[in-house]
């Protein structure tokens, strides 16, 4: 099984190889189109959770930063960049 | 071209500098009120073009895309398409976007466009691009996009009067032309790929970008150091709100004063002046003094949100409230109730997930709002020794305070545990959003907010509290008692609270706090107020019992336990009419406002009962 978000390194640029928009919600899917993540796209996970949780998880989408949760990131699963 | 001044609507992404936008176009010409039946804020102003033709503007909510996730979002789709109730479709489009984040935001403008309205695009926040180091050319991006694209810093006022011809020109060519062009929506993919390649070519030259955002996060969402910054944060906050204010409260306290002397040396003694001195300036005067403490806080909360660290909080928060079936989203609803609940509630509209809404809702009363604060300085002044605990600098009415301001938080944490797990069960779908770049606020900015927060609240002092007052003063003037009796008793109001207390008397309550519970429904400052109202007949023409302090007279009347049970029965009682009314028309309906009601009353009885017969059993009663 491929790596997913939820567990990808901090500060390391990692390309969208598949979410499975089947295990979420119409809404949550469009949201995260929205925010520009797609299958293809190059994200960095830039800060993960505080003090007392894992949760939430912040990414660079290109110039943007987006914030979800790692239950959704659990749906997403990453490569590394060509290099 | 019809004869009424046109319409312009400002449509664009959350953090495109959109409201900037419409602060610099319209000055302090705007009105906020809300969309008929539902409860988006409506942002409306005025402006003119060069030659002085007047128009209206319309700032619509910030959404990703016309599919709405929000209500918020559902109002900026109807309104551009002409479906939102008693609104005129709009004249024209200006499209504001983010010249730093061109990639985003033109999935939606190219969405906007694809409407037919006459469109500009406003390629706003050039400054912070350029610091970016990005250079744009609007001209190819106006070829690409087939709109005129004209560059602002609203921030700066740059840009303006183009925008405004180029709004003017589009308005004028689109009646030449008849633009019908109904395409299938593309897929977001697609529409994603196009707006990628149109951000590609405008882009002259890109150098790698200079992470000073980045910089800064890595200290202020840093897991432990960012915690303690945030905390921190919020304890200046509260500190200043009670220190700095001071001042102010008590030049305020003593104008009222000032005018009340006049009044009483200066006209007869007669009912008039009786309703005015007792009742009016007595009753609204004891809650306008809170007004340099709500602005105090107000201007914490919108600077935070301005520079673009209240996402940063509700970032570091949303682990722990998540745990409890809430998300960082509900954190800005919440710390707003800490200076009212009326805009806290107001705030939840932007959380997407309906359930996770409703709790934030249903709790944000138990966040101790300022309104609070007349009670529990009257109180703990009244019965809780100025003095420091065991050596430490720190005082014990603070104390107090604290342990008080914590009850509420630690109850409204119980309560959306019990919440999600009974009536509002469901997935938390839980917390996405956009984290914007730091910046500095724009004073102006700032300023025009607090002015519309002061107003609120003036407004809401002169009327509900002002009628209440009045009233209050009416059912404890009449009937006038026979010599020798209590007026207040004797009043129709006092046998009102006679009646009542028979309810409160198992929890601790006295008379007095029966006869002030029935008016602070209206308000819970009122409490306050319709003591020194009872307080001040009471005294009549005794110019010694006059004199009395309300707090010295309350210390001598009650009993510790009963004093406690009172603060306690006020971290939980909904009595605030102006909540109750908001939270109707946020969940459209008598249901939820009942439930809240309901719950809450139930808790303070609770909460109170128990700490008096506490207190009792500890001696105190």
């Amino acid at each position: 099984m491929n790596p997913r978000l939820d567990s990808a390194p901090l500060g390391v640029a990692v390309r969208i190889s598949r979410i499975d928009w089947d295990a979420m919600s119409q809404d949550e899917g469009r949201r995260l189109r929205e925010f520009g993540l797609m299958e293809g796209i190059e994200i960095t996970p830039l800060h993960r959770g505080s003090l007392f949780s894992r949760d939430p998880l912040a990414l660079a989408v290109g110039r943007m930063q987006v914030i979800i949760r790692a239950r959704q990131a659990a749906m997403i699963e990453v490569a590394p960049t060509a290099p | 071209m019809t004869a009424a001044i046109p319409t312009i609507a400002l449509a664009g992404n959350p953090n495109a500098g959109k409201s900037s936008l419409f602060n610099a176009l319209t000055g302090a010409r705007q009105k906020i009120a809300n969309y008929p039946g539902v409860t988006v804020e409506r942002k409306a102003g005025h402006a003119s073009f060069a030659d002085g033709r007047p128009l209206g503007l319309i700032d619509l909510p910030g959404s990703y895309s016309l599919t709405p996730a929000s209500p918020d979002e559902a109002v900026t789709r109807d309104v551009l398409l002409g479906q939102q109730a008693g609104e005129r479709r709009p004249d024209a489009l200006v499209v504001v976007v983010d010249a730093a984040n061109l990639d985003n935001h033109l999935c939606f403008a190219l969405e906007l466009i694809a409407l037919g309205l006459p469109t500009v695009v406003a390629l706003n926040m050039l400054d912070l691009a350029t610091r970016d180091g990005l250079t744009l050319d609007p001209a190819i991006l106006s070829r690409e996009l087939g709109v005129p694209v004209v560059p602002t810093v609203a921030v700066r006022k740059r840009g303006l009067t183009d925008l405004l011809a180029a709004v003017d020109g589009a308005i004028l060519s689109h009646q030449t032309q008849a633009t019908a062009q109904s395409a299938p929506p593309p897929s977001d993919a697609a529409l994603h790929q196009r707006a990628k390649a149109i951000s590609r070519a405008a882009t002259l030259c890109e150098t790698p970008v200079r992470r000073w955002t980045g910089r800064v996060d890595n200290v202020v969402l840093h897991p432990v150091g960012g915690f303690i910054l945030l905390v921190a944060l919020m304890f200046v906050m509260f500190q200043a709100v009670f220190s700095w204010a001071t001042p102010f409260a008590d030049a305020l306290e003593g104008g009222i004063g000032v005018i009340q002397t006049w009044v009483v040396d200066s006209f007869p003694d007669n009912f008039l002046r009786g309703l005015v001195v007792e009742g009016l300036l007595a009753g609204v005067g004891a809650v306008v003094v809170f007004l340099p403490q709500i602005l105090i806080l107000f201007l914490f909360i919108l600077l935070l949100e301005a520079s673009g660290y209240m996402t940063r909080a509700a970032f570091l928060m949303d682990g722990l409230m998540g745990k409890v079936g809430l998300s960082g989203r509900g954190f800005i609803p919440l710390l707003s109730s800490f200076a009212c609940a009326v805009p806290g509630i107001m705030a939840t509209r932007a959380i997407p997930d309906e359930k996770d809404r409703l709790t934030t809702i249903l709790i944000a009363p138990l966040m101790t709002c300022s309104a609070r604060m007349p009670v529990y300085t009257l109180i703990i002044g009244a019965f809780i020794p100025a003095q420091k605990v065991g050596g430490t600098p720190i005082g014990l009415q603070g104390l107090v305070l604290f342990g008080l301001f914590l009850s509420g938080i630690i109850g409204a944490l119980l309560v959306a545990l019990v919440l999600r797990r009974s009536v509002t069960k469901g997935n938390a779908t839980g917390f996405m959003m956009e984290m914007p770049r730091y910046q500095w606020p724009r004073p102006a900015d700032i300023a025009i907010a607090l002015w519309q927060r002061a107003w609120i609240f003036l407004r809401r002092a002169g009327t509900i509290i002002a009628a209440t007052t009045v009233i209050l003063w009416l059912l404890l003037t009449f009937p006038q008692a026979p010599a020798g009796q209590s007026q207040v008793e004797y009043s129709i109001g006092g046998r009102i609270a006679s009646g009542l207390e028979v309810v409160v008397a198992p929890i601790g309550f006295n008379h007095d706090i029966a006869l002030a519970l029935i008016p602070a429904m209206a308000a819970r400052e009122v409490a306050v107020s319709a003591m020194a109202t009872a307080n001040a007949i009471d005294a009549g023409d005794n110019e010694e019992a006059m004199a009395e302090q309300l707090s010295d007279r309350i210390a001598g009347r009650w009993s510790i336990a009963t004093a406690l049970a009172f603060l306690a029965w006020f971290v939980f009682a909904p009595q605030c009419i102006s909540t109750i009314a908001i939270t109707k028309r946020e969940t459209n309906g008598w249901k939820w406002p009942l439930f809240m009601v309901g719950y809450l009353f139930a808790l303070a009885y609770a909460a109170a009962g128990i700490t008096y017969w506490t207190a009792v059993a500890f001696g105190l009663g």
